[in-house]
């Protein structure tokens, strides 16, 4: 009978599992206990310390991690790692590189710097150079993530726009070089776009416009749209902690969703070329890379951009830097070294669409020597933009909590 | 009691122990991997739904004791699903219309086909099913990509609607299309639901279905009577096997589209958990898409019960 063939192994069953929730429940006490432990040790982390243009930051150099000794021979017979976004370090800089010195480059990708930090932190692929975004640096340095560079051996600094050899970010650039230097504005493709997006009384609003539904795009970078959002609405405060502020951008997001649907991406290097985006919120590195990805027979001439005049608009740039764990300290310093190079920093521009913030290549000269189309020449980035553009910062946790929530609320889609 | 009348009782007896031994040693590797990668992974899911976010990075830290969980980002999710604050709402209706519609898509095209093949297929039956399935070889990224290019503004599907230029078609299909999601999940998923319907529609007795004709029945009240109803726990299963997964997709929407206008639970998911400090979030959309996946699952069980008690 089913019954009583139940109620004899039940009993058995009851005395293997007292049995086993006996030998169990002290190592599940210990191992929660030690959990326990484990999460009152890790929030005694040390606060997030940010830097602005107001309040530049000069980084301490910590005793365990010094930087390493002037006149090391390169590590030989090493592969160098670099952790970088996809397509955004040249590889023929890169060969130049690996022939000059002999080594072997391996070049991961990552999607986003955030994405980045998590597998840094993870510590599973020991990563010698990362190409960040200065917005970042609190991290990177607070986590101990980086190692202070040895200025002896990178000597091309003297190559590069006087501003990033001691920028608010990193006074003394003890622990970065200025890798790009790019600005966010306007992008568009002439043949879907025919209006001169760039002489309407406020450009940004184009995106608003639904004349062009269904052929927009904004960025999928929340700091980087937003901030766009508050600009349109003539707030130039991009790190606004205004709970006003943010409302109104949550405001214009959704109608921007009702006016134009745009996609959010970041592939508009390949979609504005081909005209599958024809009016997109671009970086400008972006829209000089898209002369790479024109359509068979297409020409440079259906692109435009638009990035205000005065330079007052977002203007960013990104590092390089040696992280901590990297097994080849002393090749890394040598990377980035060649890459400040005049010579591979135009390979890398000429490649990447992003230009470096290099002395000799003057911006007045950067269409004539054929690496940026006439028709998009407000893409090329000056020096004086950074003394009155914005720049987005590193946000407290809070401030940074109530951001993301206004773009997850964008991102989900409304109604 | 004689000793004859002992040990033929007895021997029943050890037969069920042995049967049950045999039984716990069958079931062993199932139940130890329902522990370490549905039950564990569960635990670290609300570990980290529960648990805090790192002050530097805003990245999670799980808090592996209950006594210490706090339910702060569980309660934010909670508490924006509806309302004038209801941001999630909206998406999770939308998954639901996409996925509810795609299903019965999916049914509606599954159905017949699987009928052909494992009914009136004859000795094509083996070819047949294998070319349904040839497609599906392919990996779900590269088949989405061919979409994309084929929906591309100057794609194929554009050329052959302007009839080779004579009209002027410029449909956006990429840019935020419901249509080109519910349908990228139909294409996606289909291949699921044929084979286990097939499975069902292939084991149906063949003389009960003659028999529903012998009795009278003409071939619509036949299949609507006998088949339909013989098959139903296949259906149940199928729809499941399809749905589910599409619960959870996030994939089709981002790359046929990208709008926030389709974005599904799935996208929901994976943006919290690409965002600093919102992986919490992202955790309980999971626990919610894995409460209303249950329910179906309760449905699924009580229907094939049903079928075994009736069979």
């Amino acid at each position: 009978m089913p019954a009583a063939n139940h109620s004899g192994s039940s009993r058995r069953q009851f005395l293997l599992r007292a049995a086993l929730l006996a030998g169990g429940t002290p190592a599940m006490v210990a191992f929660l206990n030690a959990c326990a432990r484990a999460e009152e040790t890790s929030s005694s982390a040390p606060s997030l310390k940010i830097a602005s243009p107001d309040k530049p930051v000069t980084w301490d150099i910590l005793k365990d991690n010094e930087p390493i000794a002037d006149g090391l021979a390169p590590e030989k017979s090493a592969t160098l790692q670099l952790y970088s976004y996809a397509d955004y370090v040249s590889p023929d800089a890169v060969k130049s590189f690996e022939e000059k010195y002999g080594a072997t480059v391996a070049v991961s990708t990552f999607n986003d710097t955030d994405e980045a930090i998590t597998k840094i932190r993870a510590g599973s692929v020991d990563y010698d150079v990362f190409f960040p975004s200065y917005d970042q640096i609190g991290k990177l340095v607070n986590g101990s993530l980086l190692r202070p560079l040895n200025h002896s051996y990178i000597t091309n600094i003297n190559n590069v726009w006087p501003v990033f050899t001691n920028p608010f970010y990193d006074q003394q650039w003890r622990y970065t070089t200025p890798y790009t230097v790019y600005t966010t504005g306007i992008g568009w493709n002439n043949t879907e776009v025919p209006a001169d997006i760039g002489a309407l009384e406020n450009p940004y609003a184009a995106l608003w416009d639904p004349t062009y539904k269904n052929k927009t795009a904004v960025i999928d970078d929340w700091h980087t749209a937003m901030s766009m959002v508050l600009l349109k609405e003539g707030i130039t405060d991009v790190n606004t902690n205004s709970a006003a502020d943010l409302k109104i951008v949550g405001e214009q997001l959704t109608a921007l969703v009702a006016a134009t649907s745009p996609k959010v991406t970041i592939t508009m290097y390949t979609d504005v070329p081909t005209g599958q985006i024809g009016l997109a919120q671009m970086w400008s590195g972006d829209i000089i890379n898209a002369q790479n990805y024109l359509p068979e027979g297409g020409s440079a001439e259906v692109l435009r951009y638009w990035f205000p005049a005065d330079g007052k608009g977002l203007v960013d740039n990104d590092l390089m830097v040696v992280l901590r764990g990297g097994k080849n300290p002393v090749l890394s310093h040598l990377f980035i070294n060649h890459m400040l190079e005049t010579e591979s920093a135009k390979q890398n521009f000429k490649q990447i669409g992003y230009q470096p913030p290099q002395v000799s290549m003057n911006p007045d000269s950067l269409v004539t020597d054929g690496f940026v189309a006439e028709n998009i020449k407000s893409a090329i980035v000056r020096p004086e933009y950074y003394d009155v553009g914005y720049r987005i910062l590193e946000l407290d946790p809070d401030n940074d909590a109530a951001w993301h929530n206004v773009w997850r609320a964008f991102k989900a889609g409304g109604s | 009691m004689t000793l004859t009348e002992v040990a033929a009782q007895a021997k029943p007896q050890s037969t069920r122990t042995r049967g049950s031994v045999l039984g716990a040693a069958l079931a062993a590797p199932g139940l130890i991997w329902l522990l370490l990668f549905f039950l564990a992974p569960l635990y670290v899911v609300l570990a980290i739904v529960f648990g805090r976010t790192d002050p530097i990075f805003r990245t999670a830290v799980p808090v592996w004791n209950p006594l210490l969980w706090d339910p702060t980002q569980f309660s934010y999710v909670l508490s924006r699903i509806v309302g004038s604050q209801g941001i999630f709402g909206p998406a999770l209706l939308r998954t639901a219309v996409f996925v509810v519609t795609a299903g019965l898509l999916c049914l509606l095209i599954a159905f017949p086909v699987a009928y052909y093949v494992s009914r009136l297929s004859g000795r094509w039956k083996g070819l047949l099913l294998a070319l349904l399935i040839a497609p599906f070889w392919i990996s779900y990224m590269m088949r989405m990509l061919a979409w994309v290019n084929l929906l591309q503004d100057d794609g194929l599907v554009n050329r052959l609607l302007s009839m080779g230029g004579l009209f002027d078609v410029r449909v956006h299909w990429l840019t935020g299309q419901p249509v080109v999601v519910v349908l990228g999940l139909v294409y996606g998923y289909v291949a699921y639901m044929i084979l286990p319907l097939y499975a069902g529609l292939d084991r149906l007795p063949q003389s009960t279905l003659e028999a529903a004709r012998d009795l009278g029945a003409s071939r619509f009240a036949s299949f609507w009577r006998v088949t339909l109803p013989m098959c139903r726990p296949a259906i149940v299963a199928a729809l499941l096997l399809t749905m589910l997964p599409m619960l959870g997709d996030y994939f089709t929407s981002d790359m046929l589209s990208a709008s926030p206008k389709t974005a599904m639970v799935g996208n929901l998911i994976n943006d919290s958990v690409q965002s600093p400090g919102q992986t919490g979030q992202a955790g309980a959309l999971v626990m919610l898409v894995l409460l209303v996946a249950v329910l179906p699952m309760f449905y699924y069980v009580r229907v094939t019960t049903r079928g075994d008690v009736a069979s």
